[in-house]
């Protein structure tokens, strides 16, 4: 057991700001936001540069040294589905404080990722879906064991394997909200790592719902055992409750300004 | 099969710290295994004794230490003396008499002293207060001043004035800074966050967790060490990863084991020899429970401790 790790989800192509700078190679907007969520408690962050067809093997080089270089080697999630971008992103990419993730693989078009992260020692998520929304636990479960035995097939350590059981949006799909606790708790018993986009639950929520909604997810989520998420960092309510939960799993000491650590 | 014993080392280690200036300052902590553990990995640096020796000198009736001070006439004769001590790695300063329920000496007095013993030694410097937290802050302002330049360690900074005391000796004089909280293991975090919070680094700051003498609650004590100790290896925790230092003596000589006299008990035996095994008791189970630095008075039991510790740490043939 350790400490909850959180995935900085900012840097992402669907923010205008980011776009703009990731489409021009400008360092200031994604060096901001990146400050921000590693000021925030962000123990690693995710570069999402899209589809990033045409250029992303230069624009995931670029992306991680410069990112690197300013911020004392912060470990990264590389997130595209060009799988030659995030290999060239992991030949820059410097170890020193944690291995590179690979976002992601599931158990259908991208198994191949799962392939890549394992022939470059990286940490890989792998998506327990094939194609679309996994209908229930037995199948969540199905692709969780097809894609462990790839990997370990492979030589990965099963730590290095991070299964995402896929968060899905309470506005719509109320009643499979128990199903992914549930799988997450699985995962736990069999002592295997997790993450995911959890603020999907609280999607096409009103904006001042959003943080409430996530807070109580993660809380719930996090007595099942899971060991990360991809969310953002910057959202105070949901910070306080992963370090409010650290501190009731007794997965770090209480002091009275834990919530300033 | 032969029993194949895997090391239990962390990639997290303790800070190590250094006290004092040129060839006998000490450095304290730095290791990545659990206390005393040299068959996981060596210890960085072995824990270390400190001498201490009161303002208000010391007490006749414990023999081997009013012979070990003979002829000492003041404060700097005794500092003299304990800085020869065998088995003692620094000097621990005890400024008692400056409390105001007892000869309320000024600091300016006190802070006099310190810059005359410290130009009269070589050996790396604790300064402890009188245990009133207001004249401490005042008494360590001055003190801190006096020694700049020394590297000295301060005990202690609390909860009432880690302020001032951070401040001075930390910040403006460049001291290392102690923080103390009575067996508590939430305030001490909280004490060492709030210390590196006024900006004096986690690396110029060593805890001082509180103590008990052995039979008086020491489980207490051995447990917040375990825990503390547990947090900065396995959860690489930077906010406990300071050396801890203990003050023993005063505990162990103020026990009723200690003070009470031969005549009153006969069947208790010599009172300096239960004192001595007090403190010798209390240190070792210190050191067992994770302090990198103890503080003593008795020769006996600094020569002892100072046996055990090379016993324990220091590799075969050396």
């Amino acid at each position: 057991m350790s400490k909850f790790i959180v995935i900085g989800e900012r840097i992402h192509c669907i923010s205008p700001v980011i776009r703009e700078a990731m489409n021009n190679m400008q360092p200031e907007p994604i060096l901001k936001r990146a400050k921000e969520q590693i000021d925030a408690g962000a123990a690693y962050i995710d570069v999402n540069i899209g589809p990033a067809e045409k250029n992303g093997v230069e624009l995931m080089k670029w992306a991680v040294k410069l990112l690197q270089d300013n911020f004392d080697n912060i470990p990264l999630a590389l997130d595209t589905a060009n799988m030659k971008a995030i290999e060239a992103g992991i030949s820059v990419y410097n170890r020193s404080k944690g291995k590179p993730i690979v976002n992601s693989a599931d158990a259908g078009d991208r198994v191949e990722f799962l392939d890549m992260a394992a022939a470059n020692e990286a940490i890989c998520i792998a998506l327990c879906s094939k194609a679309g929304v996994p209908s229930d636990n037995d199948e969540r479960n199905a692709y969780c064991q097809e894609l462990l035995e790839r990997g370990l097939g492979l030589g990965m350590e099963p730590e290095d394997i991070w299964f995402d059981p896929l968060f899905l949006v309470i506005k719509g799909m109320q009643d499979k909200q128990r199903d992914v606790l549930n799988f997450i708790k699985d995962l736990s018993d069999m002592g295997l790592n997790s993450t995911g986009g959890l603020s999907n639950v609280s999607n096409m929520m009103p904006k001042h719902i959003r943080p409430i909604m996530d807070s109580c997810m993660l809380a719930m989520a996090m007595q099942c055992g899971l060991t990360s998420a991809i969310v953002n960092p910057c959202d105070i309510r949901l910070m306080e409750t992963v370090k409010s939960c650290d501190i009731i799993k007794n997965e770090t000491l209480y002091a009275d300004s834990y919530l300033e650590l | 099969m032969g029993f194949k014993r895997s090391p239990q080392t962390f990639s997290a280690k303790v800070n190590a710290v250094t006290i004092g200036t040129g060839e006998k300052a000490v450095t304290i902590g730095g290791e990545n295994v659990f206390p005393l553990y040299s068959f996981d990995a060596p210890i960085e640096n072995k824990p270390k004794i400190g001498v201490q020796i009161s303002d208000r000198g010391y007490n006749n009736a414990v023999a081997g230490i009013a012979e070990y001070y003979k002829g000492a006439e003041n404060f700097v004769d005794m500092a003299k003396k304990a800085a020869l001590m065998p088995g003692a790695d620094f000097l621990v300063l005890s400024f008692e008499s400056a409390n105001p329920d007892a000869e309320n000496t000024s600091v300016e007095e006190c802070a006099a002293l310190a810059k005359e013993i410290a130009e009269a030694v070589d050996m790396p410097i604790v300064v402890e207060g009188c245990k009133n937290k207001e004249k401490d802050a005042k008494l360590f302002d001055k003190i801190a001043a006096a020694l700049e330049g020394k590297n000295s360690l301060f005990l202690s900074a609390q909860e009432e004035n880690y302020k001032e005391i951070a401040a001075s000796a930390g910040l403006a004089y460049k001291h290392k800074v102690g923080a103390e909280s009575a067996v508590d293991i939430n305030l001490a975090k909280q004490l060492n966050v709030l210390i590196n919070q006024m900006g004096v680094a986690g690396e110029n700051i060593v805890m001082n967790l509180g103590s008990a003498a052995a039979g008086y609650g020491f489980e207490y004590v051995a447990s917040t060490m375990d825990r503390v100790r547990s947090a900065a290896l396995s959860q690489n925790d930077t906010m406990l990863q300071m050396p801890v230092i203990t003050p023993v003596s005063d505990e162990a000589w103020s026990v009723k084991e200690s003070i009470v006299s031969q005549e009153e008990f006969p069947q208790w035996g010599s009172m300096e020899q239960r004192g001595v095994s007090m403190e010798i008791s209390t240190a070792a189970a210190c050191l067992a429970a994770g302090s990198n630095a103890v503080i003593l008075r008795h020769p006996e039991s600094i020569a002892t401790i100072s046996k055990l510790i090379s016993a324990m740490c220091d590799k075969e043939g050396n």
